[in-house]
């Protein structure tokens, strides 16, 4: 660092520190008036104010909901009315049946959602994008039906609860469920788990090759998004003391919450507050005011919103720098940070990776035949072969991606065949993608401490990433939004995240194709480096022969996913099979 | 017999269900803009459908090359000047046009209450049933059908045998990949966008034969609509054909012997029995 | 300080936020001084699925008040009647006469559209103890002890289509196919007459509920037809009501006697279904020919304010403003308490007959009576004082 530089850095850290202490009163002093505003209208509010408060309220608790597995997951719900409907349920007949108290049979029914929330996670999860959507749609429809049938919950009839009526316990109960949305929004919006969860709605399938155990976190997920509006319901059960099975599931419900999400800005900390509360009031004014247009300004408002106000009513802070998500466990300054400690070898190694065998069928296509392949320490091997040799079903077979029809994959001997795709990237098996598959809307530095901070405490991990940044030479724009980079950096960042995973294996697919040749020195350079870095073997599957002959220990050749060759290149290049499969029968 | 006049009320049932699915399929399957606004524009065709036979005396099925230039003709309005601005901005352009669209079902409510009311109407046309051996083939249904399986055959051949129809699937393939084939993807949605809706007004001037409509059914359509592509596989032609005809059959079955509450939630039980039984058919994402 | 000044915009821009709601409130909750006109609340659901019969409603409160004004009012005092449209969803419908009672402060109140609404907002009436005429309202375990507030204005549901099965049973008709929507009201009626029919010794052929929205009615059309019931009798609203008659015509299906509860009686039904209304039956709680006070002109003043005859839920409604205006000139007051005492205790006469409850509210004195549509027209049935001819079977379908 030049004197210049350090200045900088320390006027930068100063300024920092400053910020984050003004930042902190002001956050006190803003929910110090929050708080007032809400007593006070507790305290001098009509019924109707606090009624129509409490509604808002409401419509915070469901919106933050649903920006937990929608908005920040990527996971979008049509359906998380099951939840409000199950927690309204819940309620009731806890306090009906059970003679519970009304506060207890609410955190009841939000424990109570979040855990069929669990147990219907697994299954609704595996499924994607609208698909997920109209399953969770179906969902809410299929328990209507089963509670307009069930006489124990009062068939379609619906239940009477004893009057509650909006007394000031139900608004501060409500209240207190928007606070824990918010909470549990900005623990999404700030913590390493959030990252998770973000990194599933930018791309899952690399979020998996970069050690993210998707599915726990999506479940997780699912299961704090269906216990607000679980405990929501009850609490909105309890305040109506009245309950019938159209009104538990409607489905306007759920489009009303996603809309103000959209509205105030989807996946974001204060996009579902501001959204349910402007939408609301918006509403409400126009049905009162305009009764016989409500509907369509309604309508011309969310219209307007999407096409002038792109990413919402926080989008439009965004602009001018306000209500910016902050980059997550990004320190104030880059350290220089420290390499990673290099395991020691010992005497009895096993081989790093060892293949045995491989078969794997596509509905009666054989696409890898008996594939058997062995690494050792420090060797670095290239898999060559023409289009559809079964290069790259190799790798996806070898990372998790692929399940084998026959054979198996030992790491350092032991058996990872079985094991899920993200243990295999944290056991330290790397791979990239042909396709830099960079998380855009995510920084260069949460792309890369994705990866790192799996299993380091968390300032190891902020070291080992800085580390990763300098030797990669993002450092410059480590707070960049990685979608904004240009090409050459982006297959740097590739490059970057799969030395963020401390890998003992790196598998590179085609990391070189369609580069210029100098662009490509740059990458031959870097894999040459990578035992400094720790790796302790490396697989290339390459295309252009030229430009691994010399980086490669051993070359396997693959013709019809069958290995036809192994040997070092220059023997390999001369073996007539090799010509043969790779440049077609001489003519 | 009875299963016999079950499958024949099923079939009827499923054609009408192929036409209301197969315009959303078009616009959603394909193109992956999620129309909220579809059971909107089914209903507003239907409602002006009722107003013009109930004024002018004639038959509601002189509406349906109308409804579909004039609705097709605004469709496209729609998709140049408020979608596609989206799909050239957004990077989540599901979620984009799903608010857009949301707000449109909106305005078309409205439109369609403002206009005509807010009653359950239906046209007294087509009311009595052909008998053939023994069977009864709806009326309404049958011509409905008839034409439903026309238009969709028409939207199949387009899409598989013609330069504009095949130029759609392709850019709906893959975007990039048809521009550089020269296709101009933003025209093809346009021309997509708008014969989407256009089958979706045709959809409606066939319903109110056969239903009675409110503005308020709108979503309800759009709900059904969704879940028979979603069974019979995101911008699969073939496939929803299958799902409507299936499903017919099935809430007929469904309906006779278990009533109407099975009748109701049957295409959601459907679906959510195919994504948990055969969740590799729904793996990829559209 | 790019941190700071996030945090600090984001909180300050909440706390606007809802101060903005605050300034809203303020200034929609406007005082009403004394001398200033008599305002009577009410939602009714004017969108939503329920909105057909709903209008008719509104229509016949609002004549109502008009009718009152050109009387001179109540107490010397103009009357106003300030309804919102609660969408027919009881969850709106709570949020509006809390509205409506707290914020517009309205001196009386009148309840919404349909037995589902009313239940949701039975509590909020009870709260505030107000006493409330419930024109929109038919199930009778709404006026219990624990509801003080709540006074039936209609026939209670167990009423609709009550003299069908004695009527078909004296003609040797034994089979009863019975269909009802999942929904308050249709299913107290579908148990009423359930219960009739085991009780007259008929045999319950066929018995379902459904939910809306229906896609189509055709299996449980030709369910009802493979058991040949010579009964068909619908618990229905209106968009049913239309579903399961054209249903069952397509199936090629005319029971002896058909019956359809909510729905026939509308103008919109006999446009909607032509020749096929022909010989529905159905129900009405007040005819035209009703020989009760100011009922003429009622049917003339309708007609001529809104273009169109009026149908029993008109009349409701319309009652329902000429008991609270009885009780108000009565009593001398808006007090509710006297004002429901005086409901309570008194026989009020109204266009729909004479209106008298029990102490819990239910009502006594409306009954449904029995119509048939007979050549694209509704003529009354029963009693046999008033009817204007004979049930005709059977029904033909044409």
């Amino acid at each position: 660092m030049t004197a210049e530089e350090k200045t900088d850095a320390l006027a930068r850290a100063a300024a920092r520190f400053r910020g984050a202490h003004k930042s902190r009163i002001a956050a006190v002093a803003a929910g110090l008036a929050a708080a007032l505003l809400l007593a006070l209208i507790a305290l001098t509010g009509s019924g109707y104010t606090l009624q129509f408060s409490t509604d808002i309220l409401a419509a915070v608790t469901l919106a933050y909901g649903w920006n937990l597995i929608s908005g920040f997951t990527g996971y979008l719900s049509f359906g998380q009315v099951s939840f409000y409907g199950i927690g309204a349920y819940a309620t009731s007949i806890l306090v009906l049946r059970a003679g519970m108290p009304w506060y207890f049979a609410v955190c009841c029914a939000g424990l109570l959602g979040a855990l069929a929330a669990l147990v219907l996670g697994p299954i609704m999860l595996r499924l994607r994008g609208i698909l997920f959507a109209l399953g969770m749609l179906g969902l809410a429809r299929i328990l209507e039906v089963v509670f307009n049938n069930w006489n124990y919950a009062g068939a379609s009839l619906g239940l009477s609860l004893p009057p509650a009526l909006t007394p000031v316990s139900v608004y501060a109960g409500m209240a207190l469920l928007a606070l824990l949305g918010f909470l549990l929004n900005a623990f999404f919006a700030h913590s390493g788990f959030g990252l998770d969860a973000m990194s599933l709605n930018e791309d899952e399938t690399a979020a998996v090759a970069l050690g993210v155990p998707a599915t726990r976190v999506k479940v997780i997920a699912f299961a704090l998004s269906a216990l607000l509006p679980a405990a929501a319901g009850g609490l909105v059960a309890w305040n109506r003391s009245y309950l019938d099975p159209s009104s538990a599931f409607d489905p306007t419900l759920d489009l009303e919450t996603i809309v103000f999400v959209l509205f105030g800005g989807v996946g974001t900390l204060w996009g579902p507050l501001f959204g349910a509360t402007v939408l609301m009031l918006v509403a409400e004014e126009f049905l009162v005011y305009l009764p016989h247009f409500e509907l369509a300004l309604y309508g011309l408002v969310v219209i307007a919103t999407v096409l002038a106000f792109p990413g919402g009513i926080v989008g439009i802070f965004n602009r001018f720098g306000y209500l910016r998500r902050p980059i997550i466990l990004a320190p104030a300054i880059l350290p220089a940070g420290e390499p990673p400690q290099k395991r020691p070898p010992r005497a009895d190694e096993a081989p790093v990776l060892e293949v045995k065998d491989l078969e794997v069928r596509f509905e009666g296509l054989t696409a890898l035949d008996g594939v058997s392949l062995a690494l050792k320490r420090g060797e670095t091997v290239a898999i060559i072969g023409a289009n559809g040799a079964g290069k790259t079903t190799l790798f996806n077979t070898i990372a998790g991606f692929v399940p084998p029809s026959r054979g198996e994959i030992r790491f350092f001997g032991r058996d990872v065949t079985r094991l899920p795709t993200f243990r295999r990237a944290q056991l330290g098996m790397a791979r990239s993608f042909q396709i830099p598959r960079s998380m855009p809307m995510l920084s260069v530095w949460e792309n890369v401490v994705l990866p790192a901070r799996h299993g380091k405490e968390r300032q190891r991990a902020v070291e080992h990433t800085a580390w990763v940044l300098h030797v990669s030479g993002l450092a410059p724009m480590w707070r960049d939004r990685a979608g904004r980079l240009p090409p050459g950096h982006q297959r740097q960042l590739e490059f970057a995240r799969v030395l963020a995973l401390a890998p003992e294996i790196a598998f590179l697919d085609e990391v070189m194709a369609g580069m210029t040749v100098e662009e490509r020195e740059v990458v031959r350079a870097a894999i040459r480096r990578l035992p400094e870095f720790g790796v302790a073997a490396v697989v290339l599957v390459e295309h252009v022969i030229s430009a691994v002959a010399d980086l490669a220990d051993r070359m396997v050749v693959l013709d019809f996913g069958r290995k036809i060759a192994e040997d070092t290149p220059q023997r390999v290049l001369r073996d007539p099979a090799v010509v043969r499969a790779y440049l077609g029968e001489p003519r | 017999m009875l299963l016999l006049q079950l499958l024949v009320n099923g079939i009827l049932l499923g054609g009408l269900y192929v036409l209301i699915a197969q315009s959303l399929n078009l616009i959603f399957g394909v193109m992956g803009i999620v129309n909220l606004a579809h059971g909107g524009f089914i209903v507003l065709a239907g409602l002006f459908t009722y107003w013009f036979a109930t004024t002018s005396g004639l038959s509601p099925l002189f509406v349906l090359p109308l409804a579909f230039v004039a609705m097709g003709l605004a469709g496209a309005l729609i998709e140049r000047f408020l979608v596609e601005p989206l799909m050239l901005r957004e990077r989540r352009a599901d979620l984009a046009s799903l608010m857009l669209t949301f707000g449109l079902s909106f305005v078309l409510v409205q439109l369609a209450l403002n206009l005509w009311g807010s009653d359950f109407v239906s046209v007294p046309y087509l009311q009595s049933s052909y008998r053939f051996r023994g069977l009864n083939f709806d009326a309404a249904l049958s011509i409905s059908g008839v034409f439903a399986a026309v238009i969709s055959a028409s939207l199949y051949v387009w899409l598989n045998y013609t330069l504009s129809g095949k130029s759609l699937l392709a850019a709906s393939q893959s975007p990039t990949g048809a521009l550089s084939c020269g296709i101009d993807v933003g025209r093809v949605r346009m021309v997509a966008f708008g014969i989407g809706v256009g089958l979706a007004a045709a959809a409606g001037v066939l319903v109110i034969v056969v239903l009675a409509l409110a503005p308020q059914s709108a979503n309800d359509f759009t709900l059904l609509a969704f879940v028979i592509i979603a069974l019979g596989g995101l911008g699969n032609y073939l496939g929803v054909v299958a799902a409507s005809l299936l499903l017919g059959l099935a809430q007929s079955v469904a309906g006779y012997f278990w009533g109407g509450n099975a009748e109701y939630v049957l295409p959601y039980l459907l679906l959510l029995l195919v994504m948990v039984a055969r969740p590799q058919r729904f793996r990829q994402s559209p | 300080m790019r941190v700071s000044r996030s945090r600090l915009g984001a909180l300050g821009s909440a706390v606007l936020s809802i101060l903005a709601g605050g300034v809203v409130f303020a200034a929609a909750s406007a005082a009403h001084a004394a001398g200033a006109p008599i305002v009577v609340g009410a939602t009714v659901s004017e969108t939503g699925p329920l909105a057909a019969d709903a209008v008719f409603q509104l229509k016949g409160e609002a004549l109502g008040v008009a009718v009152a004004n050109a009387h001179g009012g109540w107490l010397g005092r103009k009357v106003l009647l300030k309804y919102y449209d609660d969408k027919s969803s009881p969850g709106t419908a709570v949020r509006l006469y809390q509205r409506l009672i707290t914020e517009d402060k309205v001196n009386l109140l009148l309840g919404p559209y349909s037995s589902l609404v009313t239940i949701g907002i039975a509590p909020l009436i009870n709260k505030y103890k107000m006493a409330t005429i419930e024109p929109g309202a038919s199930v009778p375990t709404i006026y219990v002890k624990g509801n003080k507030w709540n006074i039936q204005g209609i026939a209670s549901s167990t009423t609709y289509l009550k003299q069908l099965l004695p009527l078909a049973h004296k003609a040797g008709a034994n089979k009863v196919a019975l269909v009802g929507l999942e929904s308050a009201f249709t299913l107290a009626c579908l148990d009423a007459r359930v219960a009739q029919a085991k009780q007259l010794g008929m045999k319950v052929v066929y018995r379902t509920t459904y939910a809306l929205p229906m896609p189509d009615f055709s299996p449980i059309a030709l369910a009802i037809k493979n058991a040949h019931p010579d009964v068909v009798l619908g618990c229905t609203y209106y968009p049913d009501a239309v579903g399961i008659a054209r249903a069952l015509h397509q199936q090629g299906f005319a029971p002896k006697y058909f019956g359809e509860t909510v729905g026939p009686v509308e103008p919109a039904f006999i446009k909607a279904l032509g020749p096929l209304a022909n010989r529905i039956l159905s129900n009405t709680s007040w005819w035209h020919n009703y020989k009760t006070p100011g009922n003429k002109a009622f049917i003339a003043a309708f007609t001529k304010k809104f273009g169109i005859a009026p149908d029993y839920h008109a009349a409701v409604g319309y009652s329902g403003i000429e008991v609270l205006g009885a009780a108000v000139k009565a009593t001398h007051s808006l007090n509710q308490a006297k004002l429901r005492a005086y409901i309570l205790s008194h026989t009020v006469p109204t266009i729909q007959g004479p209106f008298k409850v029990s102490r819990y509210g239910l009502m006594l004195g409306a009954s449904q009576e029995m119509v048939q549509i007979q050549n694209g027209v509704l003529k009354l049935m029963t009693p046999p004082s008033l009817a204007e001819g004979k049930v005709l079977v059977p029904y033909t379908g044409s």
